[in-house]
């Protein structure tokens, strides 16, 4: 086997687990440091609860997978079935893109975060089936206080 | 309503498993199946060989041949019908196996011959022109036979005999680039030792059979031998393909008195200037 792709191979698994890690570790000490604003989905059609203002906020992130996932993926690609290696990458996005979402209502002094909207969206070329495959995921509500 | 800050349960959207291990449930399915696919195909392939219809089989040497004839030039009726004959020769010897026969003459720098699916034999002219006598034509000739009867050019297909089967099935391939990809390749078949002592052995069965003996037969072995070591020797590349040894030729004498097959006799000559190559090409291959 090719020597080039088993060091991509282990940087790819051992990089890319202890950046997921230290990420994951970060995202759970912010969710606990904001738990205190409710962030919720209703608000697009009902009344909103009373309030002075109102902003909207968004909080937005890229994430892209390593060699090790990007290779996994390919091979589950082959027999199907749940993409697991992508499952983390994908949690990190949407709770990394709340929590800047919820921290920028926080400084603005909101109360609670309403009508919470999540979005993804892909970047890179998936027609070659090569180079960067990353994600972008976009949260915006509307804060109130 | 009240707000109850509540910490966000881990889990639910991300599978606790290692990723480790879920590689390794992956690297090891892939594994299994593809092996699996091609021990299938290596067990289909060899029930093809042994049991394919004569049918099928002419399908897929049409498929084969029909690239090839583009390629051909136009054909000396006179060597065609020379050499025809020269096999219908050697087929009456073996009448248990009578199948219709197809020889191609190409014209090529290289000097060999080959048996296709269908039952197709290529031989290159270079090869007719170096033949001083007719019994060592037929001996080339009756080898490729004893590969033919053996079914050794559809065992050496191996793998690819099922896609072939199954692209004539289908009646696509013909013309195809994948096809013609393959042809250049057919020429270069491998058959394993085995299957070429058993094709020598077939082959002087049969020459013995047409002219009471062997001799002369070998002779076109006999100078692959002593040119086998100039790599230009254009003898060289029926060498690449048909693997001889002095073992080999050494086995077909013992053989030959083991089973009483007399190797001396009268040689048989080649019709007058019947495969005289025109000199314009000949220059060009000195050179
Ligand atoms: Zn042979």
């Amino acid at each position: 086997m090719d020597i080039v792709f088993v060091i991509l191979l282990c940087v790819g698994y051992f990089v890319g687990n202890y950046l997921e890690k230290k990420h994951f570790q970060n995202i759970k000490k912010r969710e606990r440091q904001t738990i205190h604003v409710p962030v919720v989905t209703f608000g697009a059609k009902q009344e909103l609860p009373d309030a002075n203002e109102a902003a909207l906020f968004l909080g937005s992130v890229v994430v892209s997978a390593d060699y090790f996932k990007m290779f996994a993926s390919s091979l589950r690609n082959l027999v199907g079935g749940r993409v697991v290696v992508y499952e983390s990458v994908l949690d990190r996005g949407r709770r990394e893109a709340i929590l800047r979402m919820k921290e920028q209502a926080i400084s603005w002094g909101a109360t609670q975060v309403v009508n919470v909207r999540l979005e993804t969206s892909t970047i890179g070329n998936r027609t070659s089936g090569k180079g960067l495959v990353a994600i972008e995921v976009t949260a915006y509500g509307t804060g109130i206080r | 309503m009240v707000y109850k800050p509540k910490e966000i349960p881990e889990d639910i959207n991300v599978t606790s498993v290692h990723p480790l291990i879920n590689f390794a449930y992956l690297l090891g399915t892939v594994a299994v199946v593809s092996t699996l696919i091609y021990v299938v195909l290596g067990a289909i392939a060899t029930q093809l060989a042994t049991r394919i219809s004569p049918e099928m089989e002419a399908k897929i040497g049409q498929q084969l041949v029909s690239d090839l004839a583009k390629k051909d030039k136009k054909v000396d009726a006179k060597q065609q019908q020379y050499l025809d004959s020269l096999l219908a020769d050697l087929q009456k010897s073996d009448s248990s196996s009578y199948t219709p026969l197809t020889i191609h003459i190409q014209k090529s720098p290289v000097s060999n011959a080959a048996i296709l699916p269908g039952g197709h034999i290529l031989i290159t002219a270079t090869l007719l022109a170096e033949a001083e006598s007719e019994n060592e034509l037929a001996f080339v000739l009756a080898h490729e036979l004893g590969h033919h009867v053996a079914r050794d050019h559809l065992k050496g297909l191996g793998r690819s005999l099922v896609f072939l089967t199954v692209a004539s099935m289908l009646g696509i391939g013909s013309g195809d680039a994948n096809v013609v990809g393959m042809t250049g390749s057919l020429t270069n078949l491998h058959y394993s030792r085995q299957q070429e002592s058993a094709a020598d052995v077939y082959a002087l069965n049969a020459i013995v059979r047409c002219y009471g003996h062997g001799n002369a037969s070998l002779d076109f072995f006999n100078r692959i031998q002593t040119e086998q070591k100039d790599p230009r020797g254009k003898l060289s590349s029926y060498f690449s393909t048909h693997p001889l040894t002095q073992q080999r030729i050494n086995d077909l004498h013992q053989i030959a008195s083991q089973r009483g097959w007399k190797m001396e006799g009268d040689i048989t000559n080649l019709p007058d200037k019947i495969f005289d190559e025109e000199p314009n090409s000949k220059s060009n291959q000195e050179s």
